[in-house]
């Protein structure tokens, strides 16, 4: 009895010790910096350094890679066609011994590798913005002839936003477009807004690159009275916006412009949207008049009511409730 | 000399009150600080740099103002004597915290299929931005769920046949009379008003022939942004048997 009971205990211990973790198979990388903004001069080069980690539970295989893009959405997202070609890829380079682009590396768990890429731009490059996001994507395992399912690739990127030029700041054509509430209490008369005097009101703006070169989106949203007195003041988040494109402006925390007046906010106001950067320049405005709306509608229906309480009323036979005799 | 100097007691008066105001408002209310960088030291002197002094987010009492700024930064210099700038502003902070993407499990098996029983998988995927303008994910398959002989496939879902799906427009797919593969998505930052609930799906575009369809995004940052993707599979009972396999990708793409 006592020899099975440590053989038994011995065996445990055996498991105990020989048995390893298992981890499902997931995924978890990161990449700094997620964007990168330079303006270059032709026939200059840089290098930046990319650090990606792995954040899993096991070893990775991971290709590197540069995708162009040209055309963006309204909040910054790049539309990547991984088939796409530019000649001016050729400008770019990995410097590291170890890693080159398109061809497979293994980075361990819980390890950090350094991506170094190089830009060199020749002399002879053309004065242009080129956009490109650098992608690490896991490499394609051939999966077992007993599996039956999805295997899932995952793909990180990092934006690259570069301006060949020999000035610092190339000129671009910012315009503000669709700057209009959105929400709250308003009424449109032809370019005119009224707004309620003490309800929150909310503002949509849109900027649109006209320009050849990328342009920031600096500046301020602000409210002033009839005499240009400001009485709200906010700034614009500011976010690149690439050629020929166009972008949702928000404020610093990301959220639409918005203005709740006080109750001496009464009569003609303009709500600017003012962009003022390093090569462009633009402004939008709206005229709004606000005025007490809910507290006047309520009035309205409130006289209306009575008026109605006391025509009615007036209306009412008095023979029915002064002769009785009647009935 | 002053023996003709008449002293009007109320004038007298009111430069006694005036002195002491400013002798009591140069005395009392403090001086703001001066800050500024001292750029040498025994070891180095740094002769071109860009330094910060201020930057952030700022306002007033009231909220009536709210502004961000960088104080400090030079551009202009560096352009012209090295030819190149990359931007590292302190207003630009965010973007050296990193963008990761996380993926709770790459083998979705479904095992043994049976026929007029839909077959459901999940796994999560995780998005942290340090960037303040947001992200997307996008999601491909390389081809719909096919046999090794290269022909044979299991289409991509066209959900019910009075609420027909797109790729980039979910919707019901209860009816286990329809076959195919497809997804859905729930959690954080998804297209609520497209995946309305957990019957919603939608086919995954097939590479070579469609843009990526987004299946998270965000503008603005991002901590740990969590959504479940479901994969469901519904055959029918004339499919050919065998392994049927293919690959889906997802990329993750901070916004600029």
């Amino acid at each position: 009895m006592k020899k099975t009971f440590i053989t038994l205990l011995y065996i445990l211990i055996f498991l105990f010790l020989t048995q390893e973790e298992t981890y499902a198979a997931n995924y978890g990388l990161s990449i700094s910096p997620p964007l990168l903004r330079v303006h270059i001069k032709p026939g200059k080069s840089i290098t930046q350094v990319f650090k990606i980690e792995n954040l899993g539970a096991t070893d990775k295989t991971l290709v590197a890679s540069i995708v162009p893009f040209s055309e963006a959405d309204n909040y910054g997202n790049p539309v990547l066609n991984p088939k796409a070609s530019a000649p001016w890829l050729s400008y770019f380079g990995l410097a590291n011994s170890q890693i080159k682009f398109n061809e497979p590396f293994t980075l361990s768990a819980g390890a950090t590798e350094q991506l170094i890429l190089s830009l060199a731009v020749p002399e002879t490059a053309s004065i242009q913005d080129i956009y490109a996001t650098l992608l690490v994507s896991t490499y394609e395992n051939s999966l077992g002839q007993t599996f039956q399912g999805t295997s899932v690739r995952a793909t990180i990127g990092s934006n690259m936003l570069i301006t060949i030029s020999t000035q610092a700041f190339p000129d671009t054509d910012l315009k503000v477009i669709d700057f209009k509430p959105i929400e709250g209490s308003f009424i449109k008369i032809g370019n005119l807004y009224f707004l309620d005097s003490i309800s929150p009101v909310r503002f949509s703006a849109s900027v649109k690159n006209e320009g050849s070169f990328t342009a920031e989106t600096k500046g301020v949203f602000k409210v002033t009275t009839g005499s240009n007195k400001p009485v709200y003041l906010e700034g614009i988040l500011p976010v690149y916006v690439i050629a020929k494109s166009q972008r949702q402006l928000y404020n610093t925390t990301g959220s639409p412009f918005e203005y709740s007046p006080s109750l001496n906010n009464i009569g003609p106001h303009q709500v600017t949207l003012e962009i003022k950067t390093d090569n462009s320049n633009t402004k939008s405005s709206i005229n709004v008049i606000f005025f007490p709306l809910k507290l006047s509608i309520g009035l309205i229906a409130s006289i209306f009511i009575i008026i109605t309480i006391v025509k009615i009323t007036s209306k009412t036979p008095k023979n029915s409730v002064d002769n009785p005799e009647t009935f | 000399m002053f023996s003709n100097l008449k002293l009007d007691p109320k004038k007298s008066l009111i430069y006694l009150i005036t002195s002491i105001c400013l002798l009591y408002i140069f005395t009392t209310i403090p001086v703001s600080t001066i800050k500024a960088d001292d750029l040498k030291s025994p070891t180095f002197e740094i002769q071109m740099s860009t330094i910060n002094i201020t930057g952030g987010n700022k306002s007033n009492l009231s909220g009536t103002i709210n502004l961000s700024d960088t104080v400090g930064q030079t551009f202009q210099g560096r352009f012209d004597g090295t030819g190149y700038v990359i931007q590292a502003g302190f207003q630009y902070i965010y973007t050296l915290i990193p963008f990761s993407f996380k993926i709770s499990n790459l083998d979705i098996d479904f095992g043994s299929v049976v026929p007029g029983i839909p077959t459901t998988r999940s796994n999560i995927l995780t998005v942290t931005t340090g960037s303040a303008f947001g992200y997307s994910v996008k999601a491909i398959e390389d081809h719909p769920l096919r046999l090794s002989d290269g022909t044979t496939t299991i289409p991509d879902t066209s959900c019910d046949l009075a609420t027909p799906c797109l790729q980039t427009d979910a919707n019901t797919w209860s009816d286990n009379l329809r076959y195919g593969f497809g997804y859905n998505m729930s959690g954080t930052d998804i297209d609520t008003g497209d995946f309305v609930n957990s019957n919603y799906y939608r086919p995954f575009p097939v590479q070579n022939i469609d843009q990526p369809a987004i299946v998270m995004s965000k503008s603005g940052a991002a901590t740990s942004s969590a959504a479940t993707v479901t994969y469901k599979l519904n055959i029918d009972s004339s499919q050919a048997a065998g392994e049927y396999q293919n690959s889906i990708q997802f990329i993750a793409i901070p916004s600029f």
